[in-house]
Formats: C-alpha cells, structure tokens, sequence
C-alpha cells in the first residue's frame, strides 16, 4: 500500500513540475505540427496506394491497411525507441532527487520500508511512462486514423511494449542511482542499456558475423545477460502492421526482460537496505 | 521507569572505500536512556557525532555495534517510526508543491488520514496560515524550517527528534517554536533536541548530553550540570564596603553579589566568618552556576 503511496507522490511531483509539464506540451506540439505538416494520401476504396510526402510508397495497388504498413510500422519504431530515449531523458533524475541528503533521511524516518521507497519509484516512473507513451501513441493513431480513414489501434500494443522495454532500462537507471546519487549517470546508464539492449537484440546475427576468439565469447556472454530491446521494438512492429509474431518468441523476450527488471531491482534494494544516509 | 529512547554501546565507523582516506569514528560507545516526557538537548562541538546519533537512533544509518530501542521497539520497525517525528537537519523540501500537498504525503505514509481542515490547523500551528496558498519553493529559510516542524507534528507522536529546530527562524518566531514544543511537553511527548544554540537548549531541556568525538562525555539534568560543586554566591546588606571582602576571599560577581571558591562547609563557614569579622551581614547565599556555554566549553576542555 505504501509503495503505491509513493508511486502516487512520485506522479504528484511530475505533474507539479514545470520543465515536465513542458514535455507534455512537446509531444502535444509534435503531434500538432503533424497534424499541419504530414501529407498523406490513401486512396480510399478496397483497393489502395499511399503517398507519403507526394512519393508513392510502393508501386503496387493494395489494400488500404496493407498500403499504410510501412507508415505503421515506422509509427510503431518511433514509439519504441523514441519513447525509451525520451522516457530516460525525462525520469533520469526521479531517483536521485528521492535519495538526496534532506529527503531520504525524513522519508527512511516515517513508517516505510526502504524498498517500498525504491518500488514506489519504479512503479511511478513506469505510470508515468505507460500515460506518456499511451498519449503519444494515441494522438499519432488518432491523426493517422483522421488522415487515412484507416483506424488501426495496434501500434498501442506497441506502447505498452516500450513501456516494458522502458521498465527494463529504467531499472538498470534506479540500479545505478542506488550505487551513485547523479542523474547523469542515471541517465547515461539508461543509454548505455539502451544501445546494449539493441545490440542484443541482433546477437546472432552480430555473433555469425564474428571470427572465433574471446572477443567473440565476451560478446556472447556480455550480450547474453542483457535484455533483447530490439527484439522487443521489431515485435511490436510486427503487431502494429498485423503481420504474425512468435508468441513463444515474444514470451521470451518479455521473461527476459523482467528476469533482467527483477535481477537489477534485487539489486537495487539490497544495495540501498545495507545503505547508510 | 518507562523509556523513549535507550542506546547502549553504539559505534559507528565511517570508511572511506575510494582514494585511500582513513576510516572516521563517528561514535565511540554511546550510552543514553531518556525516560518519558523527558526534554532532552544533546549538544557538541561540529563533527561530534551528534546527526550521526540521531540517524543510528531514527535507522537511517546501521550501528556498527550496539543497539537502540525506540519507545520500546525497534527503529526498524515501522510501527514503532510511526510514532516518531523527525525533523532533519536541512530538510529538502519539494519546490512546486504546496504546504498542504507535502504535509498530506506526509500523512499518508504515516498510516494517517490527510484531512486537509487538520492539515490547514497544523499550518496555522506552527504559523504558516498565511503561506499556505504559495509553493514551497517560495519559502523563506524559516518558514521551510516551520514547515518541517509541521511535518513532524503529523500524527501526535509520542518522540519528537529535531535536529537543529529553530536554525534560520528569527527570535520571534523561536520563542513560538519554544512555545510550541513546550505544548507537546505538556501533551506527554519527548523531546530529543540537537541544537547549538545553547540558550535555546537552555530553555527548553531538562536533560543535557554533551558529545564530544563520538563519545558522550556528560549527560545529566540541567541544573546539576550547572551547578558549581565549589563556588558559592554571596550577598549581604547594603553599606558594606568592598576592600575587606576582597581581602577575605570574595570577588566580585553580577549584580553587587560576591563569589566564593568553598571546597566543603567547613570552609564556606569560615570564609563567612571571615566576612562577619569585617562588619558584613549575610542576606542571601546559594550554590553559584554556569550557563551552558560555560558547562560546555569545560567539558570540552576536560574531555580533551
């Protein structure tokens, strides 16, 4: 009860803030500025083609949900990736700002266990994250849908799974601000799971294309443990262009991810259990 | 006798594990009970130990050795906390929220119900009425420092830790904060006060510690810490003129009384005597004390 309180607090403190508000307004205005400035056509009937910026995107006549793939599943990768670069840039600093001297010391003396402190954070910054990337995603669909006449709700899936990637990075970030109370390294942690989850992701492919050799080991055991963000991000475009994905494959990547959540949490609470302030 | 607060043998290291840097002893087998309803003022030198005491009290940081129990139970213990309140001593305070906002937080992760009227009462209490509408961020040094005491206040505990309570409040408002913490005295509650302004201390504590590089070099009620065991103040009647007192021992102190150094009665009386002899009539005779100050920097002294 006491987690979802700080959870709360932590989203109380996000809306109170000004420079995040002022994000909010960005994506509002991204989404206002494609509003104006995207030109797409689809020629409506059981048959289409559509034209993206006045260039055909594929010569071909097909149907309209099958002509405006490439447009969803370009959607769908913006939401992933640019919803995790974003989503760490904005909550890079919540953490260290919960454990700065002054703060943690009132919080660690009220009637809450220190990892409900650090379990309230993750489950605020993931709110946080699910509601700015559902708005995000949800205003995109909603001009694609207006401009198109196509209402394809799938990239929301695709939302919801940046918000687990973004889970996923995001604990690696709370890992790191437990060990050192700076939000640049939080925030440079973030990013360096980032690029690593994506690498991961391609493992085999990268691996077939290494020589034998401890470079290649340290790289397969390296990119082993970290958690396949790409995979994640092709998944999701995978279902918002309604095109069929592995469940078992999908399953994978999902308990990887939340091995990986729960591995760097673990951590994170022991750490900060054992921590003296 | 019911306890608030025990600590027995508390040491505390802080070690350096980067560059090399000695280890620090923050405390060096502290031992302290504080019975119920007690005020008690732990004062010291800077880097004495005193923050790092109340955090081992409170459970922000982990006692190398020793142990601590807190109104009967475990620091770590939740419920127990729940009947502490702790003021820090510099409170970070949220900058966009409002007072009410933080207070309300406060008070829900005390178990509390955050109703805003008693929330609004406990402003005016510690008297941030008027502030209650602005950001915190806004506020002064003191008022932060009010709102911290607010904060504290939540839930009527039954300790109250305040580290440095009236640092930046100006005089008047410390003589409301005095009055303030003298009210929950008289509620039942204790008070454990770390503070270097000593008059403060002074007037409001019945207890005083005196820490010193991690070890508790003093610790008893006020007025026997004060007391000069060897010096005894002395009036007599007006007229009286001064050339034979000084001759016969006495100095000078305030106010047209002597002092008298008397390691026992018998040389009290014959000081006395002495004065008698010279034509003085004794009015008024009383043990000479200290202020705080004056107990401190002794101890200090003496310690080292």
């Amino acid at each position: 009860m006491k987690t979802l309180h700080v959870a709360a607090d932590l989203l109380r403190e996000a809306t109170a803030r000004k420079w995040f508000l002022g994000l909010g307004v960005a994506i509002t205005a991204l989404l206002l500025g494609l509003v104006g400035g995207l030109r797409l056509d689809v020629v409506d009937g059981a048959l289409a083609a559509t034209r993206l910026f006045g260039s055909v995107l594929q010569a071909s006549v097909r149907p309209a949900d099958v002509a405006l793939r490439p447009v969803f599943i370009a959607a769908s990768y913006l939401i992933s990736y640019g919803g995790m670069a974003f989503g760490l840039l904005a909550c890079s600093d919540f953490a260290p700002a919960l454990l700065s001297p002054g703060r943690i010391e009132h919080l660690l003396s009220l009637p809450v266990r220190r990892w409900e402190l650090l379990g309230g954070t993750f489950l605020g910054v993931l709110t946080l994250g699910l509601i700015g990337s559902l708005y995000g995603a949800g205003g995109l669909l909603v001009i694609l849908g207006a401009k198109t006449g196509v209402w394809n709700w799938h990239p929301l899936l695709a939302a919801v799974l940046a918000v687990v990637g973004f889970g996923t990075v995001y604990s690696g970030m709370l890992l790191s601000a437990v060990l050192v109370r700076s939000a640049a390294v939080s925030a440079a942690c973030g990013a360096l799971l980032l690029f690593a989850g994506t690498l991961a992701g391609y493992r085999t492919a990268i691996l077939a294309s290494m020589r034998e050799g401890p470079g290649r080991w340290a790289f397969a055991a390296w990119s082993g443990l970290m958690p396949s963000l790409s995979t994640l991000a092709d998944a999701a475009a995978n279902l918002a262009a309604a095109r069929p994905v592995g469940v078992g494959q999908l399953g994978g990547v999902l308990a990887g991810c939340g091995l990986f959540s729960a591995a760097a949490l673990a951590l994170a609470v022991w750490h900060f259990e054992g921590k003296d302030f | 006798m019911s306890l608030a607060l025990e600590a027995s043998g508390l040491h505390k290291r802080y070690r350096r594990w980067f560059f090399g840097g000695a280890a620090q002893n923050a405390l060096c087998g502290v031992d302290l009970a504080i019975p119920r309803g007690t005020a008690f003022g732990l004062i010291g030198p800077n880097g004495a130990g005193k923050t790092t005491f109340i955090k081992c009290l409170l459970g922000i940081a982990w006692p190398d050795l020793g142990t601590v129990q807190l109104l009967g139970g475990s620091p770590q213990d939740p419920a127990v906390r729940a009947r502490v309140g702790y003021l820090p001593e510099r409170l970070h305070l949220p900058a966009a929220w409002k007072p009410l906002a933080f207070l309300g937080a406060v008070a829900r992760l005390k178990g509390l119900d955050a109703r805003p009227a008693e929330l609004r009462a406990l402003l005016q209490r510690v008297g941030l009425d008027e502030g209650s509408e602005r950001r915190i961020g806004g506020f002064s040094k003191g008022m932060r420092q009010r709102l911290g005491l607010a904060a504290a206040l939540i839930g009527s505990p039954e300790l109250l830790v305040l580290d440095e309570p009236t640092d930046g409040v100006d005089p008047l408002g410390r003589v409301e904060v005095r009055r303030l913490l003298e009210a929950e005295l008289e509620r039942g509650a204790t008070l454990f006060v770390n503070s270097h302004l000593l008059s403060e201390i002074e007037r409001l504590c019945v207890r005083i510690g005196i820490l010193s590089q991690g070890r508790l070099v003093r610790e008893g009620p006020l007025e026997e810490l004060c007391r000069a065991e060897a010096s005894w103040e002395v009036r007599f009647a007006p007229g009286m003129p001064e050339a034979p007192l000084l001759a016969a021992g006495f100095r000078h102190a305030a106010e047209g009384a002597f002092l008298i150094d008397a390691k026992d009665a018998a040389d009290l009386n014959a000081a006395l005597e002495r004065a008698r002899l010279a034509g003085a009539l004794l009015v008024d005779l009383r043990r000479a004390s200290r202020d705080l100050e004056q107990v401190l920097t002794e101890t200090l002294r003496n310690s080292a």
